[in-house]
């Protein structure tokens, strides 16, 4: 069971998703990016199950849960980016300045 | 080699015999058919409509809405999948359980009928 | 299937209150929609019977179920029982807010009802995935709930900038506890903890630490996590905004408090200086920018940072010491903190939301001269303030004691340090929460303001009701620390056992 590759491809596709969530303007991208990132979170447990190889397969239920949860976050998240897009006619995150410190 | 890339020789034989069986059939039906384009024949096909426009374009709002609710639920019938591998040994509290998230669901898909998200206007 | 369907009632009750508000939101007409509200208030009510039969019963002292993952002790059962209160004082504050709005009652308390219950199972789980389960049941429906003036831009702005970071922090934390799985092999507190001393020169265990402490920090609001909640908690409605500043947050606390007690004690030199800098930093620079605001909400937002500051100091006596003691004396320090700290910032949000009906305003200028109109509610604010501020007899003075006392018993220089640090802090505070008292009771009313107009309005009975239970038992728990910090220590000897 050769298991680093796994982990790096988890890695890359974290930083990836980190990358893209500091450097992109459009709310939708930067939803893209956290999906990167938890989709590395889900290649991670899935190879430390398939590593470990218990019974229990906690990994894998680890893992339903977060595609789950993820879906959840997806549909709040784009439910609040047509909101925003509908008031302010623009998916921008870095035009939001209506708040300051 | 070891065990492990083994296991991906299937998985290769199966992707060059896929990349063979499109290659054999769309070249042996290039060979035997007639070529007579018109312009209607080379638009672009989109699921069977006139195709409008460029290809970036803005899609219908309420497709967004239809695609959330379509994320949701589907996403959620994953939790049936690992219960469906141990129905049998659950039985019936398992069952129950089961019955009772799937009307939660149905619950939720009430809600959106009720606020006529469903409603294609 | 294992499950102790006493231990899970106070859940079900909650859940099943959740359907039927849903149920009733879709059944019945739009001006009858506030029996959705009367049976979220029914429900949390229900919902804790089940918590006094559970404590009162005896039986077996721990249940635990899904082979340890979710346990209802002590400490559950007095989170629970914080939650579920600091729930209902939110619910009877909404009430009249949400009714002046007229639309989507339903799914206002449906959504709050359900970070309830998400905050519920965080008291609960002693295993990663229902931590973070239970997490994201906190804060899932709190992302719709900040952005609920849906044609206001602050209050979508509000939502947008919370959702976007609060997803980041979930999947930051999700990717360090994907490696505390995969290095440990297993997925419960007991298992990490562990395995978790066969790790200690893992770089790669540190760094899985450290990215879960990095997730928790955001949903603490530490600095310099906290750059989300001045505008979210600006930009949301009130009443949710005073659920985010209590409710998510001592979420956040119970689950940083199970993952540092409980999983890592093994690692206290990540987590004991990381903790460390992120207290000292939040109070410092909560406190300074508190200084400067003139909008109430937002000095309360820097508030709440700072208080957090507070809330993890005693984190960093426990994690320089072996003495289980000392460690227990730190964990009930944290709890009491969280505690008292629910009810008084309840309280002063209760304050915010009648204040800035009856003046308009929510800037601390406008709310001058209040005691001449608004007698009672300038007494009830002065209460909370000083409170907030720490001042005997009033029980954010307890708070403060225990906190103290906590970092000062290991008797190390970096631990003194950190109480220097906290004293200056908790001086600076004061000037900011007097700031407020001096507004509402010495400065004359602002320039064409009539006594007259202020006083027509009655407040109504529910957000008197959250008042009423809020200072008192912002007065007794000041009054009679002691026998509080009783029941508070059983619930710390069970998170620190066997440390």
């Amino acid at each position: 069971m050769i298991l680093t590759q796994f982990l790096v491809l988890g890695a890359v596709l974290f930083s990836l998703g980190i990358y893209g969530l500091l450097s992109r303007r459009n709310a939708v991208t930067v939803l893209l990016a956290v999906e990167l990132m938890l989709a590395a979170v889900n290649i991670n447990l899935v190879a430390f199950e398939a590593f470990w190889n218990t019974p229990a397969a906690h990994g894998q239920i680890f893992a339903i849960f977060v595609i789950t949860i993820a879906a959840a976050e997806v549909g709040i998240g784009l439910a609040i980016i047509l909101l925003v897009f509908r008031n302010r006619a623009s998916g921008n995150v870095d035009e939001l300045d209506l708040l300051k410190w | 080699m070891s065990e492990y890339f083994q296991d991906y020789v299937a998985v290769a034989a199966f992707a060059a015999f896929g990349l063979v069986l499109v290659v054999l059939t769309l070249g042996i039906t290039y060979l035997v058919r007639p070529s007579n384009p018109t312009k209607e024949k080379v638009t672009t096909y989109e699921c069977g409509v006139d195709p409008v426009g460029e290809g970036w374009n803005h899609t219908f709002i309420r497709y967004y809405i239809f695609g959330l609710l379509f994320v949701v639920f589907d996403v959620e019938a994953v939790f049936l999948f690992p219960w469906a591998v141990a129905a049998e040994s659950l039985g019936v509290p398992g069952m129950i359980a089961v019955v009772i998230f799937i009307l939660t669901l149905l619950e939720g898909l009430l809600y959106a009928v009720r606020k006529g998200v469903l409603k294609w206007e | 299937m294992d499950l102790d369907y006493h231990a899970l009632a106070p859940e079900i009750v909650v859940a099943a209150t959740i359907l039927l508000v849903l149920g009733l939101d879709v059944a019945l007409p739009r001006r009858r929609k506030y029996w959705t509200a009367f049976a979220g208030v029914v429900g949390l009510t229900l919902a804790a019977v089940p918590l006094v039969t559970l404590a009162l019963g005896g039986g077996p002292g721990a249940r635990s179920m899904l082979g340890g993952g979710y346990v209802v002790d002590d400490f559950a059962l007095v989170l629970k029982a914080v939650f579920i209160a600091g729930g209902y004082l939110v619910l009877l504050m909404s009430v009249s807010y949400i009714e002046s709005d007229r639309y989507y009652q339903g799914e206002y308390y449906l959504l709050l009802l359900t970070s309830i219950l998400g905050s519920l199972i965080m008291a609960s789980s002693r295993d990663l995935i229902t931590v973070f389960v239970g997490l994201e049941l906190v804060t899932g429906p709190l992302f719709l709930l900040a952005g609920w003036r849906k044609g206001d831009a602050r209050s979508n702005e509000a939502s947008l900038k919370f959702f976007i970071l609060g997803v980041l922090s979930t999947a930051v934390l999700l990717y360090g506890m994907s490696f505390l799985y995969g290095l440990t092999g297993s997925v419960t507190f007991e298992g990490i903890r562990t395995a978790g001393a066969g790790l200690l020169d893992s770089g790669a265990f540190r760094l899985a630490v450290l990215f879960t402490l990095i997730g928790f920090g955001f949903k603490i609001t530490a600095v310099p996590f906290h750059f989300w909640a001045p505008d979210t908690y600006e930009g949301a409605p009130t009443p949710v905004t005073a659920y985010l500043s209590v409710g998510s947050k001592a979420a956040g606390f119970v689950g940083l408090l199970l993952l540092c007690y409980r999983a890592f004690p093994s690692v206290t030199e990540i987590w004991g200086p990381a903790l460390w800098v992120l207290a000292a930093l939040s109070m410092t620079l909560g406190n300074l920018t508190a200084l400067r605001q003139d909008n109430i909400v937002r000095m309360l937002a820097y508030s709440s940072i700072a208080q957090g500051g507070f809330i993890l100091v005693p984190f960093a006596a426990a994690a320089v010491t072996n003495d289980p003691l000392v460690i227990q004396e730190a964990a009930s320090a944290t709890i009491v903190y969280v505690i008292i700290y629910a009810f008084m910032n309840l309280g002063a949000f209760a304050v915010v939301i009648e204040g800035a009906r009856r003046t308009g305003t929510s800037m601390i200028d406008g709310w001058a001269g209040m005691w001449r109109y608004a007698p009672r509610l300038a007494v009830l604010g002065a209460v909370f303030f000083f409170s907030l501020a720490g001042i005997p007899p009033l029980a954010g003075w307890y708070a403060k004691f225990a906190m103290f006392l906590a970092i000062l018993r290991p008797g190390n220089p970096w631990t003194a340090a950190l109480a220097v640090i906290a004293a200056v802090n908790a001086v600076i505070a004061l000037v900011y929460y007097a700031r407020v008292g001096k507004t509402m009771w010495m400065d004359p009313l602002p320039d064409g303001a009539s006594d007259g107009e202020r006083t027509a309005r009655p407040m109504s009975g529910a957000l008197a009701l959250a008042l009423g239970i809020s200072v008192i038992f912002v007065i007794l728990a000041g009054v009679l620390p002691f026998q509080l910090a009783g029941v508070f220590a059983e619930a710390a000897k069970v998170v620190t056992a066997g440390i």
